[in-house]
This record gives structure tokens, C-alpha cells and sequence, in this order.
């Protein structure tokens, strides 16, 4: 009984067998209610009629054969009696013989009242339905007219094919049995298959799918199911692909200070080539910083997910401090940063983050873009939002990459130049930050005309 | 004044509380017919005229009763352990019988002054004297009923048996055994012939008395009297016998020739000779009928299941 198959089954077969057994109770009721009932109405009907042949007196010989005469038009058995040791006449004394009609009904037909009954009678030694109705004259009961008919019931109408009934019952029951197990064998296939498959994944193998026949809730189930399979799939292939970007990433740096650092302790190298191996070393240990830095910023903003404080800000200020950082940055290649603000906005957010996310957008946008370019920074309202695009005549991103341009360690450039500086990390991170001022990031592009960065912050709402 | 009052009618209250129960009483000198009703317990009196006299009705379901004496009526049951005598003056219970379920029948022996009761239970007759202490047993066949007593001879039909016993009043020792039908019921004598009535056996219903030889027992002749003659009153030249099964009533010479028949009440059980008047008593209508000359001069209502009919002539 461990299956749910097996349960379902069972129960099945239950309401089954439960239904049988209601549908003979129900056609036992409705024999007795409705045909019983309506036999005893006919009953009485012909024996009122009969009633009306009696003309007072005595009960004559020719009425009871006229009576009895009716037998052979009817589908009842009828007989009138006029004998008194019959109708319980002497009862008052002791009777030690079986009379036709007990002294209560005796009693009832005298006051010229039918008397109906259903039930066994040892007189006909069987279940018979009876109506009896007297001829009374003065208070004298003279006679009475007594119709019956065999009650049979319908166990016992199918007396002789009962085994043919149980038998078909059984076999019908069995045959349902087998067809609702098959039926539940194949609704319930898509579960196993489910089952097998999540069986497999758990033991390492995300490639599992369920094949998805039918569009039930099983099907749903299914197909839900693989959803989820393919994006353990993906996550899993971006995991491994992480880690092998993370340690490609730190592999090179390494290999630059280990090498270099080895040629100058075996003194290979001149003076001036030390110095530039030092500075070489210098520039790679600071690239591995900020790869770890960024690495560790991008796991805690993972965590930190829920718990940023966010409060009002004034944004143009903030704008004017990060361009104001970058300055130097842009400078180096002659890069314009031009800003179009809007000094009322006042957001809500936290404005360290708030600096990180403007800072890693303008530094991609400086690194992008050719030298005497320019760089603009706009801030403006849409509906309860403040939109801060970023916008630059840099070498733009292909259409194909843009819906991944915000996973970590994408690079458009997938020759992993590092003279472009870059480390993959940057959108990530602010991807991350609007998410948690509850803003969107949204990137437009072309190739060779520029990029155009939009950052929606939720407006502080008076 | 007003605590003597209360006082004293507290007192009348109690002193009619410990005389227990007590109905109506009947004037020693009246002469009655009462009726015994047994579905719904009770006995009606009614004068010579059809006029009411007392209703005494029961709390105990009383089957029968028999007069004794001019003032004395016994009342049985045969569901009830005990018999009870009333005064019929006083309206009082004198005694009570023990007599055990069963009591089908009693009957009071006029010139031996004996009261005998016969019981289905334990197949038997039993005597007491008019005190109703008890008197002697004889064990009889089976379920003793009708009696009828002549000259020191008392005759017992046993009812559900096909005997007839002869037993002898004076020391209760049976003197014969005569047969006779199964559910004989009812008796007379007329001359030197005993008169017999009955149900019939089984289905079968008897239509005739059979007239036996008072000294053997011998079946001298039968009566026609269809159906199921099982009730007998007669006077000095008349007989009147009851088939409650056809309602007839069959009245003959003492030889036993017709005079009259007259069809009267429903499924009546009971006859008796009251004055001038048989009386009738229909069963299943619950009337009681007084007839002079084959009419029937007077019909009264009468409690549920008139059985039994007790006269007690002009003293």
C-alpha cells in the first residue's frame, strides 16, 4: 500500500464494490416501495369492486364461486371465506388451530376496514402480499374477500441464477478492477517518469528530462519539471564556467609575479629590466586586488540581497561627486563627460551603492569609448522612477551579447584582452545593486555608434 | 372550625381509602341480568325492563364470573392468579382465591353450595366452599372447562381433549369418562340427557348438540343447530341454544323440537332466561338483545366483548 497507485486503486475498487452493493439496495427499496405499494393498491382496487357483490345476508355458495370465478381473469390470487373458524370468530376461547385472519385484524374488519399485509404466511408457507376486505352486515362479519400474491424478491426472482449474478458481478468487478489499474498505470507514468528523472539528478546528472505527453496536471508537472532541470542545467554550467573564468583570471597575474619575481631573485635581469618587471609585478598584484575585491563585493551584495537601507538622496549631488572621481579617468583619454541633471530629484537608495553603481557604468563607458569622445549623463523622471542614462559614442555591444552582457565574467570580447582593462564583474555588480534599490537596468546599443545605459531609482514618494 | 373541618373530612378520606375498592351495590331484591364484558373489563346490570342498574367496571382483566347465592358474585381471569368475591348488595370484595393463571371456568353447585374452578395450566378441578377456601383438587384431562352439575354429579368437558369426566361432587373422585368431540363447549340437561355443544375441530365447524345418555354417556341423538351451538339456557318447557358461528338462536321444546329461530346480535356467545325475555349477548357488536316470542323487544349497548350473561331472577 506504498504506492499511490495502489491507493488510488484500492479506493477505486471500494467505491466500486460500495456502489453495487447501494444500486441492490436501492432497487431492493424501490421494489418495495414502488411495487409492493402499488400492487396493494391494485389489490384493494379489485377487491373493492368486489366488495360491491355482496348484497347483505348470508355468504352465499354462488358469491364465493363468483368470486373465486374471477381468479381466472386476474393476475392475483383471490377467495372469499365465510367460514367463522376461519375469521377467528371463536376467540375468546383458547385456539389451537391456524386461522385465516388473526383476532386484531378480525377486529379491523369488523369495524369494515381493509386490512393489508406484507410479509411471510404460514398458510401459504411464503412472503406474500395480502389484502383482505370483509362483508359486514349489523356488526356481523359474514365473510371476507382475500386477494394475495407471491411476494418475491429479487434475490429470490434471480433464486435459480444467482450464481450466474454473483459470478457476473465478480467478473464485472474484476474487469473494472484491471481497466482502472491500466488507466492508472498510464496517468500515473509521466509521475514515475518524474520520479526517475529527479532520481538521476540527484545523483549528479542534470541532462535528465521527462518526456511530456499529455497536458494534465502530470503534464503540467512534467514540464514544469524539466523547466526546472534545464535551469539547474544552466546554473550549474555557469557555476563551472565561474570558476573557470575565476581561476583563468587569477591564473595569468599569478603566473606574470611568479615568473618575473623568480627571474629577479636568480638575478637574470638588469636594473632597468628589474625595474620594469617590479612595475610589472605591481600592476598585476593590483589587478588581482581588484579582481578579488570585485569578486568579494559581488558575493556580499549576493548576501546583503534584503538587508540594504535605503534613504532619500539628492541625486544630482551624487551624479556631480562620481563625475567628479572619474574626472582624472576621463581626462587621461580626453573624454568630455557632459551632464544634463535634474536638481530636484530626490531618490530613494544607499548612496555609497548608489556611487558604485554610477561609477562602474561610467567607467565602461570611458573604457569604451575613443579618445575625444564625449560622455553624457542625464537624469530625469519616469513615472515614480528617476532615470539616469549614461550615455556614450563608444564601440557599442553586438545584439547577441546584450542579454548577457550582465552575467559575470562576460566579455564581449571573448579574447579576454586585459588591455581594455576589464573584468567581466562590473555590470554584474551593479545588476545586483539596482536589484536591491529595486530599480531596473536596462542597455541599449549599437555597434560602432555607442551605448546607452539607463538606471530607473525609485523616486522618494512625498 | 375550619381545622375541624379539613380534620374530619381527612378522616372520611382514610376510612374510605382503607375499605379499598367498592362499587356500586345492588339491591338484594332487584332482580338483573348482567352482562360480562371482557375486552374492556367490566359488568353491567340491567333490569327487567333494559334499564341500568350498576356498571361495575374492572381494573383486573376479569374472563368470567359466576353468581353464588342471591348476593354473591365470583370474578376469574385466566391471566390472573386470583379469583375475587363481591357482595353485589354492598358493592363490596369479600374474598379472594388463590388460584393460579389458568382459571378457565368457575361454577357454583346450587344444592351442594360448592364453588368449583377449573384451570387449563395445571389440568385440573378445584372446590372450595363459599368462603372460598379451598376444598379439594382432582386432576382432570386436558384444559377442563365447561361444567354443569346433577344430582351429586358434577360433568366436565375437557376442552382441548376428547373426554368427558364425570366427577362426583360430594368427595371429588371421578366416577366416569365418556368421550366426546374435540372443543365441546356448553352444556344442559333436560330430563335424562345431557346436552353438549362445541366449536368444531380445526377448520371444521360443529353444527350440531349431541344429546348423550345422562347414566352412560351414550350418544342417543344429535341436534341440528349449525354453527357451533356452544350456548344453553332453559326453562321448565323451553331450551335455548346460542351458534354464535350463523348468530342463531335455536329455541326448543325439551324434546328438542323446534319452536322458534331467530338470527340475533354478532358472533353471540351467551343465552340466559331473564322473566319472560332470552337474552343475547353479540360479541362482536357489543349488544346485549332481549327477545320474547322470536322478536326482539330491546337492543342495548353494552361495554367492549359481552361474553357471559349472569341472572338473578325475583327472590
Amino acid at each position: 500500500m506504498k504506492k499511490l497507485t495502489t491507493k488510488i486503486w484500492v479506493l477505486m475498487c471500494s467505491l466500486l464494490v460500495a456502489t453495487i452493493a447501494f444500486m441492490y439496495i436501492l432497487s431492493n427499496f424501490i421494489y418495495e416501495e414502488l411495487y409492493v405499494s402499488d400492487m396493494e393498491q391494485s389489490m384493494i382496487e379489485v377487491g373493492e369492486k368486489l366488495q360491491t357483490m355482496y348484497r347483505g345476508g348470508k355468504v352465499d355458495d354462488a358469491l364465493i364461486a363468483r368470486i373465486e370465478d374471477f381468479n381466472a381473469y386476474s393476475h392475483f390470487q383471490i377467495f372469499a371465506v365465510r367460514n367463522p373458524r376461519e375469521l377467528s370468530a371463536c376467540v375468546p376461547f383458547d385456539i389451537d388451530y391456524d386461522t385465516l385472519i388473526g383476532p386484531n385484524e378480525r377486529e379491523q374488519l369488523l369495524k369494515g376496514q381493509t386490512v393489508t399485509k406484507v410479509g411471510y404466511e404460514k398458510r401459504f408457507d411464503r412472503p406474500i402480499i395480502s389484502v383482505i376486505l370483509p362483508f359486514t352486515e349489523q356488526n356481523r362479519l359474514e365473510g371476507i374477500i382475500y386477494l394475495y400474491y407471491p411476494l418475491t424478491k429479487i434475490s429470490e426472482l434471480a433464486n435459480t441464477e444467482v450464481g450466474l449474478l454473483i459470478g457476473g458481478a465478480a467478473l464485472f468487478s474484476l474487469c473494472v478492477a484491471f481497466f482502472i489499474a491500466q488507466g492508472l498505470r498510464r496517468i500515473m507514468r509521466p509521475l514515475h517518469e518524474v520520479q526517475q528523472a529527479a532520481e538521476i539528478m540527484s545523483e549528479g546528472n542534470y541532462e535528465a528530462r521527462v518526456n511530456v505527453a499529455s497536458k494534465d496536471e502530470v503534464g503540467q508537472l512534467a514540464e514544469a519539471f524539466n523547466q526546472m532541470a534545464q535551469a539547474i542545467q544552466q546554473e550549474d554550467e555557469q557555476q563551472k564556467t565561474f570558476l573557470a573564468t575565476v581561476s583563468h583570471e587569477l591564473r595569468t597575474p599569478i603566473s606574470y609575479v611568479k615568473g618575473y619575481s623568480e627571474a629577479i631573485g636568480q638575478n637574470y635581469m638588469t636594473e632597468e629590466e628589474q625595474r620594469e618587471a617590479i612595475q610589472l609585478i605591481t600592476r598585476e598584484a593590483s589587478r588581482m586586488e581588484r579582481l578579488t575585491n570585485e569578486l568579494l563585493q559581488l558575493a556580499r551584495t549576493s548576501q546583503e540581497q534584503e538587508k540594504l537601507e535605503l534613504y532619500p538622496i539628492v541625486l544630482a549631488e551624487t551624479v556631480r561627486e562620481v563625475t567628479a572621481i572619474l574626472h582624472a579617468t576621463a581626462q587621461l583619454k580626453q573624454i568630455d563627460i557632459s551632464e544634463t541633471l535634474n536638481e530636484e530629484l530626490i531618490v530613494l537608495g544607499d548612496e555609497e551603492k548608489l556611487k558604485q553603481i554610477l561609477i562602474n557604468i561610467l567607467e565602461n563607458a570611458i573604457r569604451y569609448s575613443p579618445a575625444e569622445s564625449n560622455v553624457q549623463i542625464t537624469t530625469s523622471i519616469v513615472e515614480h522612477f528617476a532615470m539616469i542614462s549614461i550615455k556614450d559614442t563608444g564601440i557599442g555591444i553586438p545584439k547577441e551579447d546584450l542579454s548577457h552582457i550582465t552575467e559575470r565574467f562576460y566579455r564581449v570580447n571573448k579574447a579576454r584582452s586585459r588591455s581594455d582593462g576589464g573584468s567581466g564583474l562590473g555590470l554584474s555588480i551593479v545588476e545586483q545593486l539596482i536589484k536591491q534599490h529595486k530599480g531596473q537596468l536596462t542597455i541599449e546599443s549599437e555597434v560602432g555608434k555607442g551605448t546607452c545605459v539607463n538606471v530607473k531609482i525609485p523616486l522618494m514618494e512625498e | 372550625m375550619k381545622y375541624k373541618i379539613v380534620c374530619i373530612f381527612t378522616f372520611v378520606l382514610l376510612l374510605v381509602g382503607c375499605t379499598g375498592e367498592r362499587f356500586q351495590g345492588i339491591n338484594t331484591h332487584q332482580s338483573f341480568v348482567a352482562s360480562m364484558n371482557i375486552l374492556e373489563p367490566s359488568l353491567t346490570f340491567y333490569d327487567r325492563q333494559g334499564e341500568l342498574i350498576a356498571n361495575w367496571a374492572f381494573e383486573k382483566a376479569y374472563t368470567g364470573a359466576v353468581l353464588i347465592q342471591q348476593d354473591r358474585v365470583l370474578l376469574y381471569g385466566h391471566q390472573l392468579t386470583e379469583a375475587d368475591i363481591y357482595e353485589l348488595s354492598s358493592g363490596k370484595k369479600l374474598a379472594t382465591i388463590e388460584t393460579g393463571i389458568g382459571t378457565t371456568n368457575a361454577y357454583y353447585a346450587v344444592d351442594e353450595q360448592m364453588i368449583f374452578l377449573t384451570n387449563s395450566r395445571s389440568n385440573s378441578l378445584m372446590r372450595y366452599n363459599l368462603y372460598g377456601e379451598p376444598d379439594g383438587e382432582l386432576a382432570l384431562r386436558n384444559y377442563p372447562m365447561s361444567m354443569i352439575a346433577h344430582e351429586g354429579l358434577l360433568y366436565v368437558v375437557n376442552y382441548k381433549d376428547t373426554v368427558l369426566s364425570v366427577v362426583s361432587i360430594e368427595d371429588l373422585s371421578l366416577q366416569a369418562e365418556w368421550p366426546i368431540e374435540k372443543s365441546s363447549h356448553g352444556f344442559a340437561i333436560v330430563e335424562d340427557t345431557l346436552l353438549i355443544g362445541g366449536h368444531g375441530e380445526g377448520m371444521h365447524s360443529n353444527e350440531t348438540v349431541k344429546v348423550l345418555d345422562l347414566a352412560s354417556g351414550k350418544e342417543l341423538s344429535t341436534m341440528t343447530m349449525p354453527l357451533m351451538p356452544i350456548g344453553f339456557a332453559q326453562k321448565e318447557d323451553e331450551l335455548a341454544v346460542i351458534s354464535h358461528g350463523s348468530n342463531m338462536l335455536y329455541v326448543t321444546e325439551p324434546t328438542g323440537k323446534p319452536k322458534w329461530q331467530l338470527e340475533v346480535g354478532a358472533n353471540p356467545f351467551a343465552v340466559a332466561y331473564f322473566n319472560s325475555h332470552i337474552i343475547v349477548a353479540g360479541y362482536d357488536d357489543n349488544k346485549i338483545y332481549f327477545i320474547q316470542h322470536g322478536h326482539i323487544d330491546e337492543t342495548i349497548s353494552v361495554d367492549k366483548g359481552p361474553f357471559q350473561l349472569l341472572v338473578r331472577g325475583d327472590s
